[in-house]
């Protein structure tokens, strides 16, 4: 599904470049609980924002289902983020003018669903995530934790194939961050989302069946021994 | 998405009250005075235009040198109107009008006058060509025979009531009965002249065919498909046909040897329509306007327009960057740049919409005031005729775009991740644009300070110019011709009340009126080309003193001398024009006919200092005054400090002498400013839209101010941490403004020198340009954009930096 050959990623600096991200080779399949983990400024975030089509690497190439990102226009990679890709973020990124249920519409308005689809499934997600009661609440009347479970239920709105989530658990307490780490978990093993996440948390990372290390911008994998899928 | 884009419009909007408000209020002001501009400017460029064949309408200009003065005049000779009829199948119709000016009318057998104004002789064709719909009569049989009248709705109702007038007579100066044949609908006000009064032509005794005198304004409709332009060539054989004949007769010369000798004669076709803003000719009807104002006018509504969308897209910038989250968050979420230009625009184009729904309201709040500074009866209802209704729409929609349109586009071009890790400061990175914005928006402020003030002191230069005669305190009686033979009686009645100084009977006073001049020559030669054009004025003994004129040599008229009936004093001017060197003794010969045969002889017994009597646009003609005791205007100097008492003890003389007259009076001053009311007028509507362009000059600096302020909340923060004082931080603050004024006032100086010179060219007296008047603007857009950004300023580093530093 995702296909990373020999990606780097620099920026200039002064008559050189700083490399951010060394000749990564990487695959990713369907149903795959990725974390990727390494110290700060080992480039975690951004080899996360190349595979979400957010940053374009410098060297190497992408596929996406077999396709070159690199060659994919402006348009169709918007297409790829409104169908397969759903993102979560450290600082969740609610809209704060919308309400929780408008903020878990907004994919789909852009995806251009009718409205009673809309309804249905926008309610649907209300009841999973157990938020029917808040679906009228703005983001700065909920807690972090709600707030991300919103973002979780914005990402899977649109039922992509894969879903980025960039220290997901980064501003929440241990509480919160289980539960929405169990969250990840069912998404992964129930509706088969690939999931692909940026963590400091040994534990957090766990819950995936593979684990990237990152350092200094290469890539040191290796199979984490508790990858077999239960 | 419309919805969502609603939606997430109007909760924005409301939650940062401050921000929506000044940005909706400031365009509001500035549309608000579009708007009234726009009524004000559609009503200047619809005079005439109800007419229904106001296209094809257009009026005989006269243009005559002759006596070494120029004459450009709305009236041309009493034939012309026929004998193009006549000739030319091109002519459908014509019709002739001719402006007899105020007489007092009253019902056949009433007692009470009532003063009406613009009466005027039409021909019976009045109907034809003008669209005028007679309420009651015929129009076809209503003006054909003589002592017949057409009076207006307003004219019927004031003089008989709910009675139907038609058969009934009125009076005119207890002298002259009409019969009343028609009733026709008030003139609109958009007319280039208005009367409640056309009196049949016939009635008029006037010496009919007559080439070379010009008193009929004459109007023309032409056949459809008639080019007026080539159709105008026509007047070069009229004149060699119907003019040049007596033109021998009458001055013994022919036209060419009339041309030949520097004299001149042409007519010429202006539209109708083109009248009121384009004519500048002697002897109109009424006064007209100028296209000059409505370009000025127009140019200030853009000005502001602009200021004030300059704003609105400063502010939405400015505020924009804080909605870079959202929109980092929609590009991830698969929106596509269109999509967020729509949204933008969206909220823009609501924000113009809601500004353009309080500027009616203002408009409604504010028409009266404007009226009266304008002198017009606009009405708020105007606004919402067929044609306005594109500009209502299309103006808030372009308005919208236009200030959504940057922000729109800037911001929905980031990459969504550089947006999403703070990366970009939009609002600093946008700063090079504001900047600009603001210098030009206060470069117009500047400008507009500049042209009040020149406006001002113009005005002021010609109120206070010493004008050759002391105009204070100058009581004239209107309508004096009603008192008859008693006027010398009556005159010398008022003199003897305590507190007039002085009185005089005379000809013409030196405010404009309807005069022509008149050919003097100097003794014993009668060739036209010696003739010097020159106004000549009745006076008696007391004129000069009356009016508080300087005699530069020789004397006054005197009873003392028997012989001042020949006597006769100039002006530098005619001095100047005649050539005299020594002007004292000289004589002129003055025409007694038209034929230009019977001369009188007069003796030049004194110069009089040149006095102005024409607007001071133009230069002092020449200027002859001659004892004639048998004229209109009455005219007394007082020296009182209870003038309205004084007032009361004349008008008691009056009812005496002139029973069931209406007392009327003007002071000599009022009628000199009544000159200049045009351009006071611009001057006061300059000023109050100046005001206003500064005022949302000034909002907007306000909120960007605050933009700025809360952006560097952190800066401030830890400076005051480090020691900063309260000054130092609102220097730091107001500093990048005061330089962006600084340059605006640097780049408006030329172009407001440019354009005030240019419009001082108008005047034949006029002040220079005063340099401090640059520095006067500058300190003054300096002061209130100072005081403006140092509100925010002051409010930012009195801020308690520990606050600022926790919520980062």
């Amino acid at each position: 599904m995702i296909s990373l050959q020999n990606v780097s990623k620099y920026y200039p600096a002064g008559f050189g470049k700083t490399y951010v991200l060394r000749n990564i080779t990487l695959d990713i399949n369907e149903g795959e609980f990725v974390s990727i983990m390494g110290p700060s400024g080992s480039g975690k975030s951004t080899l996360l924002h190349i595979l979400g089509m957010l940053e374009e690497p410098s060297e190497g190439e992408y596929l996406f289902f077999d396709q070159p990102v690199q060659k994919l226009s402006e348009k169709r990679r918007t297409e790829l983020h409104r169908n397969y890709i759903g993102f979560v973020f450290q600082a969740y990124h609610l809209i704060d003018e919308l309400t929780v249920y408008e903020n878990i519409e907004t994919p789909l308005l852009y995806k251009g669903m009718s409205s009673s689809e809309r309804k249905s499934r926008v309610a649907e997600l209300l009841d999973r995530f157990n938020m029917v009661a808040k679906k009228d609440l703005f983001p700065s009347q909920l807690s972090g934790g709600q707030q991300q479970l919103v973002g979780i239920a914005r990402a899977v709105a649109s039922q992509p194939k894969v879903i980025f989530a960039d220290e997901p658990t980064g501003n929440l307490h241990s509480d919160h961050a289980k539960e929405i780490m169990d969250l990840f978990k069912k998404l992964n093993k129930e509706d088969g989302v690939t999931i692909v996440q940026v963590t400091h948390s040994e534990v957090n990372a766990e819950y995936g069946n593979r684990i990237l290390r990152l350092k200094d911008g290469w890539l040191e994998s290796f199979q984490v021994p508790t990858l077999e899928r239960e | 998405m419309l919805r969502n884009y609603l939606k997430i419009a109007i909760r924005n909007l409301r939650k940062q009250r401050g921000f929506t408000f000044i940005n909706i209020f400031g365009l509001a002001t500035g549309l608000a005075c579009c708007l009234l501009i726009l009524l004000y400017v559609v009503d200047e460029l619809s005079f005439d235009r109800f007419h229904e064949k106001a296209d094809r309408i257009y009026r005989i200009n006269t243009d005559i040198k002759f006596g070494g003065n120029d004459m450009h005049m709305a009236v041309s000779p009493d034939p012309m109107g026929p004998t193009l009829l006549k000739d030319y199948p091109q002519v459908e119709n014509f019709v002739r009008l001719h402006g007899r000016g105020t007489f007092l009318v009253k019902q056949t057998g009433q007692t009470n006058n009532l003063r009406e104004n613009d009466i005027m002789y039409a021909d019976s064709t009045l109907f034809d060509v003008f669209t005028l719909p007679l309420v009651v009569g015929n129009p076809k049989r209503a003006l054909v025979e003589p002592n017949t009248v057409v009076i207006s709705e307003s004219a019927a109702k004031r003089h008989f009531g709910n009675e139907n007038p038609l058969g009934k007579t009125l009076l005119f100066d207890n002298a002259f009965t009409y019969r009343v044949t028609g009733v026709m609908r008030d003139m609109p006000t958009n007319a280039h002249f208005r009367t409640d009064f056309f009196v049949c032509m016939r009635s008029d005794n006037y010496e009919w065919g007559r080439w070379l005198s010009n008193n009929h304004q004459t109007y023309i409709l032409l056949k459809k498909g008639v080019d007026a332009q080539r159709f105008s060539q026509n007047f070069e054989t009229v004149i060699q046909k119907y003019v040049g004949p007596q033109a021998q007769e009458f001055v013994g010369a022919t036209i060419d040897q009339l041309r030949q000798s520097g004299n001149r004669f042409e007519y010429s076709l202006i539209p109708m329509t083109d009248i009121h803003l384009h004519s500048k000719q002697n002897i109109e009807l009424a006064p007209n306007s100028d296209i000059q104002y409505v370009y000025t006018f127009s140019a200030v509504a853009v000005f502001i327009l602009l200021i004030a969308c300059i704003n609105f897209m400063n502010l939405s910038t400015a505020r924009s960057a804080n909605r870079a989250k959202e929109v980092g968050v929609r590009k991830v979420l698969g929106s596509v740049q269109r999509q967020l230009i729509g949204q933008f625009m969206t909220e823009s184009v609501l924000m113009a919409i809601l500004a353009m729904l309080l500027a009616l309201v203002i408009v409604a709040l504010t028409l009266p005031f404007f009226n009266d500074i304008s002198s017009k009866q606009l009405t708020i209802d105007q606004l919402f005729i067929p044609q306005f209704l594109p500009v209502l729409l299309v103006l808030p929609l372009g308005v919208g775009l236009l200030a959504g349109s940057y922000p729109a586009f800037f911001l929905s071009s980031f990459r969504p991740i550089s947006v999403l890790k703070g990366k970009i400061n939009l609002g600093l990175k946008s700063a090079g644009l504001r900047s600009g914005l603001v210098v030009f928006q206060f470069m117009m402020s500047v400008i507009l300070i500049v042209g009040t003030m020149v406006v001002y002191r113009q005005i002021n230069f010609i109120q206070t110019k010493k004008v050759g005669f002391n105009r204070n305190q100058v009581l004239t009686i209107n309508e004096a011709y009603a008192l008859g033979e008693q006027t010398q009686t009556f005159k010398d009645e008022v003199r003897k009340l305590p507190g007039v100084t002085n009185g005089s009977v005379s000809g013409y006073l030196p405010v404009p009126s309807n005069r022509s001049d008149s050919p003097l020559f100097p003794e014993g030669q009668r060739e036209q080309s010696k003739a010097v054009s020159t106004q000549q004025w009745g006076v008696d003994y007391d004129y000069i003193p009356t009016l508080g004129m300087e005699l530069k040599e020789g004397r006054n008229f005197s009873r003392e001398f028997g012989a001042d009936s020949t006597g006769i004093i100039l002006n530098e001017t005619a001095v100047k024009v005649f050539g005299f060197k020594d002007p004292i003794g000289k004589r002129v010969w003055r025409m007694l006919d038209d034929e230009g045969k019977v001369f009188k002889t007069y003796t030049v017994i004194g110069v009089v200092k040149n006095f102005h009597f024409e607007s001071l646009r133009q230069n002092i003609g020449s200027v002859a005054l001659m004892m004639d005791p048998n004229q209109g205007a009455v005219s007394f100097r007082l020296n009182s400090h209870d003038i309205p008492a004084l007032v009361k003890q004349i008008e008691a003389k009056w009812k005496q002498m002139a029973p069931g007259m209406p007392f009327s009076y003007s002071f000599l001053d009022d009628s000199f400013d009544a000159m200049y009311r045009a351009e006071q007028r611009v001057g006061q509507i300059v000023l109050t839209f100046s005001v206003l362009a500064i005022l949302i000059a000034c909002l907007g600096l306000f909120g960007l101010a605050a933009f700025m302020a809360e952006q560097r909340t952190k800066e401030i923060g830890v400076r005051k941490v480090l020691g900063a004082t309260t000054a130092s931080i609102v220097g730091l603050l107001s500093k990048d403004f005061l330089r962006l004024v600084l340059i605006a006032i640097l780049i408006a100086t030329p172009i407001a020198w440019y354009g005030m010179n240019a419009w001082l060219k108008d005047f034949a007296y006029k002040i220079d340009v005063p340099w401090w008047v640059f520095v006067l603007a500058g300190t003054v857009a300096v002061f209130i954009a100072f005081v403006t950004v140092s509100f925010q300023s002051i409010k930012a580093a009195l801020m308690n930096p520990v606050k600022s530093l926790r919520s980062e």
